[in-house]
This record gives structure tokens, sequence and C-alpha cells, in this order.
């Protein structure tokens, strides 16, 4: 800023508030996926604050284990996401599984859902008052009743205290009582309890607030107070455990929510030359239609990220460059682009089958170097040592046929292809390799020189 | 199990009016012995605020 300034431009990302300051790289994606996104930031569950065990809601969903996101960016910083977290880092395979992922359905990993992802807490309340009535009766809460044979305290009341509130810390089950209160049965008339004697022996009914539900709860915490009206306040904080199921709903940051399809097993899960195994398994149809570059940007920097051990930023406007990470990949021996192979926890299958049929589109079209690829490079590609002289298949470096290891060229060919060549060989057929490009001069083997280099002519000549 | 029940009811009433339970202050952690219908209030600082203490049950009796 210098003396004559008048103006200053803001950063540009400020531009963006909480929600969408959230989003990485949201200056890659369609715009309505950013808006989606806004909206959907804010059904997350995670942390709400730091005193939420603390808290007695009526209903208050948590993460049982929440984390920072790996992809970061200048807002998170500023309002201290990272601090309250709402969401956890998934290791994501983008691909097809089962059927169970159409229409946005996400596969999940059963053991990673064991080791507790996308598990949470849900807190529920209890309330109740001791009433004073207006002929100076009141609610009362009793201890726990004692079966008279067993002596021992009756299942309904097993949770309670001598103060017949249920204790912290216990489990209850279905239709177990939380706290034994009574009221009494004559609360409006005044005149009939002027006698002392009635009074004291004033009939009480049970009015104990039970609990309910399939599911067993733990009690957290329980509040004792009073209102003005000098009325007992009691308030009871339950807690369960819920673990991710079926119809789950599930979201990254970029608008592209889905609901859990189907839980799958670890070992039937696709894993990666390391053996890793996601946690998640998204169909790749979300991409195309929805345009949201930013997630795979996210994506990329997520993986960049874990390999170094640090986080990345996706700032609007900004944020860490793909080219940098991509050599981070690179570094680890990954994929630039991020892809990965995986092999089918099922079959032991890696990828889908390119058919005939397949093939032969891909030939009309003429993508011959995904044809190389397919084919060649990640199927059965095989390093071969071809005499220039005779064009027969030599080894190790010398061609048996000519007892010489001039004109020999290293080159790369299909497996089935070697094999083809050897079983005419068998039969009487002589199939030579006429080579062309190969610098014979020096007698060199050139590796650098692949299929495309040397021009491979297959002509099969009859021996006479 | 019915007939038990009423027999056992009379004895229940009479521990929670001998029992005082403790109970922890909100505001400044004290301990505080409390018998049923007394004020909830704090002995230390006045607050209006218990909690009940963690159960003793399951643990291991020494």
């Amino acid at each position: 800023m210098q003396r004559e300034t008048t103006h200053l431009e803001i950063e540009p990302f400020t531009i963006l508030g909480v929600c969408a300051g959230l989003i990485p790289y949201p200056h890659h994606n369609q715009s309505p996926r950013n808006t989606y996104q806004c909206a959907m930031g804010k059904q997350a569950i995670g942390t709400i604050a730091y005193n939420q065990r603390n808290r007695i809601d009526t209903l208050m969903y948590l993460l049982t284990y929440p984390e920072a996101p790996m992809v970061k960016s200048k807002t998170i910083d500023l309002i201290g996401f990272d601090k309250v977290p709402a969401g956890q880092n998934a290791m994501v395979a983008v691909m097809s599984y089962s059927g169970y992922d159409i229409e946005d359905a996400l596969i999940l990993n059963k053991a990673s859902v064991d080791r507790g992802f996308g598990r949470c807490h849900v807190y529920r309340n209890q309330k109740c008052i001791l009433k004073k009535y207006a002929n100076q009766s009141f609610d009362r809460i009793m201890g726990p009743l004692i079966d008279g044979n067993t002596r021992e305290v009756i299942w309904k009341h097993k949770v309670l205290d001598q103060d017949g509130i249920c204790s912290p810390g216990e489990r209850v089950t279905n239709k177990q009582v939380l706290l034994n209160k009574s009221m009494p049965v004559v609360t409006m008339s005044p005149i009939e309890t002027g006698n002392k004697s009635e009074q004291q022996q004033q009939e009480f009914q049970d009015v104990p607030i039970t609990y309910k539900g399939p599911v067993d709860s733990y009690i957290e915490n329980v509040m004792i107070s009073s209102n003005p009206e000098e009325a007992f306040l009691i308030k009871v904080l339950l807690r369960q455990t819920r673990r991710p199921e079926i119809g789950d709903k599930f979201s990254s940051r970029h608008g592209q929510k889905g609901v859990c399809g189907l839980i799958v097993q670890q070992e039937d899960m696709p894993f990666n030359d390391l053996g890793i195994c996601p946690d998640i398994i998204m169909n790749p149809h979300g991409f195309p239609s929805r345009m949201t570059v930013g997630k795979l940007m996210e994506l990329l920097a997520g993986k960049a990220g874990l390999l170094d051990g640090q986080f990345h930023y996706g700032t609007a406007f900004g944020g860490d460059k793909v080219e940098d990470m991509c050599q981070d990949l690179i570094r680890h021996g990954y994929n630039y682009l991020g892809k990965d192979f995986f092999t089918s926890g099922i079959t032991g299958d890696g990828g889908l089958r390119l058919g005939e049929m397949e093939r032969d589109c891909l030939i009309g079209y003429g993508a011959s170097m995904l044809l190389l690829e397919r084919l060649m490079i990640s199927s059965d590609q095989f390093e071969v040592d071809v005499c220039g002289e005779c064009g027969l298949l030599g080894y190790s470096g010398g061609c048996h046929y000519c007892k010489s290891s001039c004109n020999v060229s290293s080159l790369r060919i299909p497996y089935a292809c070697k094999l083809l060549f050897q079983e005419l060989q068998s039969m009487n057929i002589v199939p030579r390799l006429k080579l062309k490009n190969t610098q014979n001069e020096n007698c060199q083997e050139n590796e650098n020189n692949g299929l495309k280099d040397e021009g491979v002519d297959l002509d099969g000549k009859r021996r006479d | 199990m019915d007939t038990p029940n009423p027999a056992a009811t009379p004895k229940e009433g009479a521990p929670p009016s001998s029992k005082a339970i403790v109970y922890v202050c909100g505001e400044c952690r004290q301990d505080n012995e409390m018998r049923p219908r007394d004020p909830i209030r704090c002995r230390e600082c006045g607050y209006r605020i218990m909690y009940k203490k963690r159960t003793k049950r399951g643990e291991k009796q020494t």
C-alpha cells in the first residue's frame, strides 16, 4: 500500500460466507452444486460446541470420532472449523460395485464401520416436574421396590438409586423406570384434606417415568433443580450409540449426497496394490453431469496430503496447485492423476473386461493409444529379444539362429503374440518380424524405442 | 408377584427419607448431602442446579 492508495481490493475468498467457505475449490464447481452444498452443510452431524457433553437437549446427534478436514481452506482457519469439526476423512474409491450403488447410492466398508466410521452419539432427554397441588399435597418420588421373596430390587427398578431417580452410568432397557414418581389421587379438594388423619394416609398412585425404546440407552447425566414455583425439576440425559446403516445419508462437501446402499465385508471390497480397501465406494456416474471438478481436486489434494502427512488448501480462487499435488503423487510412486489399480475382493479380477465388441469400437474410432494400453500395457506386456537379421525371437540379448548378438533389439509385445509365434513355429510355419528404425550399427539394445518408433511388421512366410 | 410388592412398599417408604443422597453442585462442584423435600440449593454457593453422582453399581466391591 502506498501513500496515494485510497481503495483496497478485498481478498476474493472473503466474499464467501461460512457455508460456502468450507467447500474446497468451489471455483472449479458448477455453481448450483455450491448452492446445494450451502444448504446441505448445515445438516452435517459433528461437533456443535465445546459444552456439548454438558448440555441437556431434547435431541442431539454428535459424531463419535469427528475429524478436521484434510483439505482445508483459509475460511476454515478463520472460523476455527477444525476445532469444532463436522465430518470425517474417508478413503473413497470412485468406481462401480455390485449394482447397489446406482442412483447416488454408496457402498460402505463394514470393517470401517466397525472401527467407528460414521458412528454417532444420540442424546435424548426425559423431564419431570414434581408439582405442589391446591390442597397442599405434592408429587413424591419413591425409592426402588424390593421383591418380598428374594429381598432384591425388582427388575423394573434396577437402575434406581435410593432417591428414586436413575443413576448416571446405568444401562436402561425398554419398560424400566427412570423416575419412580407418584402423585396424590385427590388434588383439588382442600376441604376433605382438612382432616389431619386423612392427610397422613393420603392415597397415591404411581406415575413412573419409564424408558421406552427398542434399543437400550445409557444414563449420561441427571440434573435436579427447582423452578420459581418451588416445584422440583428433574432432567435425565440419555445416550445411545448409533452405527451407520443402509439408508443413511452421506455427503461430501460438493453437494454430492448419497444414501448407503450396501455395507460390504472388507474381504469383498476391492483393494489396491498395497492391499488398502476404501471406506466408501462412490459411483462414477455422479461426476459427468454434475461437473464437480472441485471434488476431484479435493480427492487429489487429500491423497497427496495423506502421502506427505500434511494438509492441503482448497481455498476459493486460490488453493494448492493441482500440478504440485500430481508431483507429490509421482514422488510416492502413484499415478499422477490419482488413479489406482484395484483388484476385486470377490473374484480377484482387476477392472472390467474390454471385450471383442468393445475392442472393435475402439479400432473403429481410432483410439490406438487406448487400445495399446488396454490390450498390452495393462494386460500381458512381455519383453522379447528379436533378431533384426532373421526376424526370429532370441533370448538374453542373442539370436540362437544367427549365433550373434548383433541386430538383436528388445521390444514389448503381448505375451499372447509371442506365444502365437512359438506355436506357429512348432507347426513348421515360421513367423518373421521385420524391424524398422533399429539402430543396428552400434549393436546396442534400444530400450527407449518402444513399439511406436520401431513399427513392427509381422510377416509370416512358409518355410521351403 | 402382586402380593409381595404391596407388602414391600411400606418398607421402601422409609429408606428414602432416612438416607441422604449426595449430589454435586453445578457451579462449584461441592458435594451436597440432601434428603427428599430439601430445597435444592448448594450450601457453599447457593446455586440451584445439582447433578447426581455416577453409579457405584457394577464396580468391583473391594
